[in-house]
């Protein structure tokens, strides 16, 4: 079993480098395959795993690869380990992670850099179940950075393109501020307990006073790290930026697994957040104005990956909320659903922007309902999913963040209310606009609209199944049925759980709140049916004169702009002082004079090889004759 | 005493074969030979074995580096032989050949202040006479007056040196001195310190260290350059080694006496090589230089004298010789031939003349560079964490700056293989010359990919 463990990794690495290696000798459908292949086999693994840990009472699998550095007193070795929290991530990598490989397949078939993309994928999964694996901070570390870099190559992939190469450096420098946040912490837990590695770590802490400052600093440091990977306020700008890259790396990385890494890394040193209760409380804040502030952006943004990007933010501010309220198995089981949901209606938006020949703009689709049948079934079941429709699966879990909410602080439920309606609502608003009422785009793509091919659609519809039923494995405890995600994470939490359980409304209460919930949202959905579809009413063209509010929504609240004014231009400028002073007039200059120094007293030196015997017999004497006289002092 | 026996067997066979006539034998017979004296250190590993009243010892120690100056040997006869077999009295260089082994050898196994004394002269006495062995060229000529006149001084001061030695201890066995140095650590009288002084004196020339190198660029210069590569590299390694036997037996026991004294002549060597190294303009004078600050290099270890530092000086001098003799080799066909040397502009555009030239003098600069990850790196990384070992951190930052000077002229060359144009004709290498370069490129990667592998043989 142990061995099976290093497999995981171990296989889309391989594939890497054999498809990176292979390059355009590889054929692109071969390539292809093994690049899905090595990640599907990765997911039977992780099954297997999974189903290993669910029957037995073990709580991790772990195997130690090697010794990795070892400096002194630090010591770090490269050991992968699963337990049941490790297990849901695996599952989630590695299988929506085929599928969106099986996409690729078909989406990326008449591209150039066919074979450059699945290898970059490939290392994209190794490094991603590194992070989730690794059984220190260390081995997270690289495995966090190493995501970010293939988040970089993929965002960056279509290159001859600059825009997209400033989103591709600009989501690579936003996240190096949370790293370094990340870095910090990880600094101070060797400092604080003297181990990088969970097991010692956590143990130790389970001794501090709730609230030591140091546990404070320890965890809002790790915290930076997450808002910057997660794309949390104030470090959110890179991820709709990041669309820029093909839609598949949209789905996978920038909605279904990396950016969930924040949320990875919280849950996972749940018991150092749960000790500084100051820390959650910032983090349940964050989270949940993230969760309404980038709604309000969505509903007045006209790109469809665009307006799916927002929502990813806000979804994930969902998590933070959850995370922060200690309900630690609600922000991971948030992650599951919504892999599901927001991998679906990204890989549905990408077969939409693939049948409208490259065309996002939501204000030129329309009607294309009867056009790509699949894709609007898929879509349609994907929105009711996210927007919180019972049985759909993200009905449950955001339900049970609110529910938690409600009895954690009415304000925090009271905006996560409000977040879950802008949902509905800009959710609703894409598909009307795509989906519904007559096609507006150019003759020419409406004569070549199509629905997409098998290796598109499948994926969509295993995914739609999964955004259908994947809230079963979290129903309420009103509904007097097991919890089933709960009872396995059980273990991973059960330290938090003695200290601080996430607070319980009654069983009366929770009804009322599904109940008052589902009406909101069904009645914005008829608002918006009314305002799109019946009315057909349309997003104003750009530059068109807008109220004060609406302009300020759809400038994203000018944040970038504040940004580029008030931290890039003074960095900047900054630079150049630095380049034209320090560089050239100090640093230059000292160079140069270290080397004209050298060159000039070589000149000089080489002028005591005179070649005459007699001098050099002299210069020798006399060394001679210096030498006995310094020893006979 | 195979070994010596077989090596002095090869000399006088090689003056009999003018004789009788078979010198066209000699070149497999002398490389068969080395090879053997690499198989008999093998065979005596371990053996520790005693000779002539203990006045030699064949210990461990002793043993690698025979065999390492075999190796050496060999790599440099193989690129040699179109020298010595071009001009005339072939036999007589390779008889010169095999007694300047031979007496390198006696300087790494002696035991006894005697050897060391009769093995300096039989390596010198030879290689004055083979400086001097392009009897129709000045230079050479030059070069073989200037090297016996200075040699013949030093010899002189070594000499004292050891006669005070046997005034204070009444012996010249290293054993008995090193008991004596033991015993009397704190009351050392000055003549025996002048003693030392005077020994390291003798030993600094042979190394060529400062101030006592001002024979070794006018010598490698004016030599053959095929001459010359051998003196840089089987004689210093020799020197090294002796200098390390005497002071691992006898004086280790009283660093005060000299650490002082060698520290002054390790960094005046270090600088005055690399420094002046900077503006040659004749490569074979550059190299002369670069050995000498490899001297300077070499002699931190001595310096430190810790239990790395025998084997910090096997791999480094391994290394280096490696190197130098690739370089020297190279350099010997890019100049055609011509003993005064060549300019760097003889370089021009070798990597379009002969990729694989290129490519081999490339290795060898960057390894005496020592830049990582070539063998180079290593041997300065074994010497200086001696040094560090032993705490003389001055001693080491002063190091690594003086090696940062010498960047700037072992690239020269590289950049003028490869940047700079030439319409020479392309250059057509004989097997043997191939074979040389694709081995010294391999060892020195090689080598660097397991240092500890060879440093471990030599604790």
């Amino acid at each position: 079993m142990t061995k099976l463990v290093a497999l995981v990794p171990i296989l889309p690495l391989l594939g890497f480098v054999i498809v990176g290696l292979g390059g355009k000798k590889l054929s692109k459908s071969l390539s292809g395959w093994i690049a899905s292949g090595v990640v599907l086999i990765s997911f039977v693994v992780s099954l297997i795993l999974f189903f290993h840990l669910n029957q037995n009472s073990e709580q991790e699998v772990s195997i130690k690869l090697f010794d990795w550095i070892a400096a002194g007193r630090f010591s770090a070795d490269l050991t992968l380990m699963v337990d049941p929290l490790t297990s849901i991530f695996l599952l989630v990598i590695t299988g929506v992670g085929f599928l969106i490989h099986l996409y690729s397949i078909g989406y990326m078939h008449d591209d150039e850099g066919h074979n450059k993309f699945f290898s970059y994928l490939n290392l994209f999964v190794f490094f991603m179940l590194l992070l989730v694996m690794g059984s220190n901070f260390l081995v997270m570390y690289v495995g966090w950075e190493g995501v970010g870099l293939c988040s970089y190559l993929l965002i960056g992939f279509w290159h001859k393109n600059n825009s997209y190469n400033n989103a591709a450096k600009k989501a690579f420098i936003v996240n190096r501020i949370g790293d370094l946040g990340f870095l910090l912490g990880m600094f101070l837990i060797y400092v604080t307990f003297g181990s990088l590695n969970y097991s010692e770590v956590f143990s130790q802490a389970k001794f501090y006073v709730s609230d030591e400052p140091v546990l404070i600093a320890i965890t809002l440091l790790l915290f930076v790290g997450a808002v910057g990977k997660s794309a949390q306020l104030p470090l959110y700008t890179w991820l709709p930026d990041a669309m820029a890259g093909p839609t598949p790396v949209s789905a996978l990385i920038h909605a279904a697994t990396m950016v969930t890494a924040g949320i990875y890394m919280v849950a996972r040193s749940n018991i150092l957040y749960t000790l500084a209760p100051t820390s959650l409380h910032i983090v349940a804040l964050i989270g949940v104005i993230t969760a309404v502030f980038a709604a309000t952006i969505g509903l007045l943004q006209n790109d469809i990956k665009k307006v799916l990007a927002y929502s990813t933010v806000s979804q994930l501010g969902y998590m933070f909320l959850a995370l922060g309220m200690g309900a630690y198995t609600t922000a991971v089981f948030h992650v599951v659903t919504h892999a599901f949901f927001k991998a679906l209606l990204f890989l549905g938006a990408g077969s939409v922007i693939h049948a409208m020949g490259g065309e996002q703009d939501i204000r030129k689709m329309g009607g294309l309902k009867s056009h790509l049948p699949t894709t609007y079934l898929t879509f349609l079941i994907g929105t009711i999913a996210i927007s919180g429709i019972p049985p759909f699966a993200g009905f449950f879990s955001k339900d049970e963040i609110l529910a938690h909410a409600f009895a954690h602080n009415k304000i925090f439920w009271l905006l996560g209310l409000g977040g879950s309606v802008l949902t509905a609502f800009y959710m609703f608003r894409l598909l009307y606009l795509t989906f519904f009422g007559s096609f507006r785009g150019t003759h020419h793509q409406q004569q070549h609209l199509h629905e997409s091919p098998k290796s598109i659609t499948i994926p969509l519809i295993v995914l739609a199944a999964l955004s259908v039923v994947g809230g079963f494995i979290g129903l309420p405890e009103a509904f007097h049925t097991k919890h089933l995600l709960k009872s396995f994470l059980s273990p991973v939490f059960a330290d938090s759980d003695l200290r601080m359980l996430p607070a319980e409304i009654t069983h009366a209460t929770e009804y009322a709140l599904m109940a008052l919930a589902i009406i909101i949202v069904i009645v914005v959905v008829l608002l918006a049916r009314n305002k799109y579809v019946v009315k057909g009413e349309l997003p104003l063209q750009d530059g068109a004169p807008m109220t004060a509010l609406p302009k300020l929504i759809a400038h994203k609240y000018y944040v970038d702009e504040i940004y580029d004014s008030f931290i890039v231009k003074p960095l900047h400028w900054i630079g150049t002082i630095f380049y034209r002073f320090m560089d050239i007039q100090v640093i230059d200059a000292l160079v140069n004079f270290v080397g004209k120094a050298t060159v000039w007293s070589s000149d000089r030196v080489r002028l005591i090889q005179t070649g005459k015997i007699g001098y050099y017999v002299f210069v020798m004497v006399l060394s001679v004759a210096l030498l006995l006289l310094y020893i006979s002092y | 005493m195979k070994s010596l026996l077989l090596l002095s067997g090869l000399g006088v066979g090689a003056m009999v074969a003018e004789l009788i006539n078979i010198k066209r034998f000699l070149f497999p017979l002398v490389c068969l030979g080395l090879i053997a004296t690499i198989g008999v250190s093998i065979y005596d590993w371990n053996t520790d074995i005693h000779l002539f009243n203990n006045m030699l010892r064949l210990d461990n120690f002793a043993l690698l580096f025979t065999a390492s100056l075999s190796l050496i040997t060999l790599l440099w006869l193989i690129g040699a032989k179109k020298y010595i077999e071009t001009e005339t009295s072939i036999s007589d260089k390779y008889a010169l050949t095999m007694f300047t082994l031979l007496g390198a050898f006696i300087m790494v196994s002696y035991n006894n202040f005697t050897m060391l004394f009769i093995g300096i002269e039989i390596l010198s006495i030879s290689l004055y006479v083979l400086a001097g062995s392009k009897k129709n060229d000045l230079f050479s000529n030059e070069a073989a007056l200037k090297y016996f006149l200075m040699g013949s001084f030093a010899t002189g001061f070594l000499l004292f040196g050891i006669a005070l030695i046997y005034g204070v201890t009444g012996s010249f066995h290293i054993d008995v001195v090193g008991e004596y140095c033991r015993a009397n650590a704190g009351n050392i009288p000055t003549m025996f310190v002048a003693a030392i002084v005077l020994i390291i004196v003798g030993l600094a020339f042979k190394v060529s260290a400062a101030p006592f190198h001002f024979w070794a660029p006018d010598v490698y210069t004016g030599s053959p350059t095929m001459v010359a590569s051998f003196m840089i590299t089987v004689v210093k390694t020799a020197a090294i080694v002796a200098f390390l036997r005497l002071f691992f037996a006898a004086f280790g026991y009283i660093p005060g006496t000299w650490q002082a004294i060698i520290s002054v002549i390790t960094v005046l060597t270090m600088y005055i090589g690399n420094v002046t190294a900077v503006f040659q303009q004749n490569v074979k004078r550059m190299l002369a230089y670069s050995g000498v600050a490899h001297a300077g290099y070499l002699l931190i270890a001595l310096v430190a004298l810790t239990n790395l530092s025998g084997g910090a000086i096997f791999y480094y001098t391994l290394v280096y010789s490696i190197a130098t003799l690739m370089a020297f080799h190279i350099l010997y066909i890019v100049s055609d031939n011509k003993n005064e040397g060549v300019g760097f502009e003889a370089f021009n555009g070798l990597a379009k003349r002969n990729p694989l030239m290129a490519l081999g003098i490339t290795v060898s600069m960057l390894s005496l560079a020592g830049i990582p990850p070539l063998a180079g790196f290593f041997g300065k990384y074994y010497v200086f964490t001696a040094a560090l070992e032993a705490g003389r951190y001055k001693l080491v930052i002063l190091a690594v700056i003086a090696s940062l000077i010498s960047v700037y002229y072992y690239f020269k060359i590289i950049i003028a293989a490869y940047y700079h144009k030439s319409n020479k004709a392309p250059i057509e290498l004989s097997p043997a010359h191939r074979f040389l370069y694709i081995a010294s490129i391999f060892l020195l990667l090689f080598l660097a990919l397991a240092p500890d592998f060879l440093i471990r043989w030599a604790k």
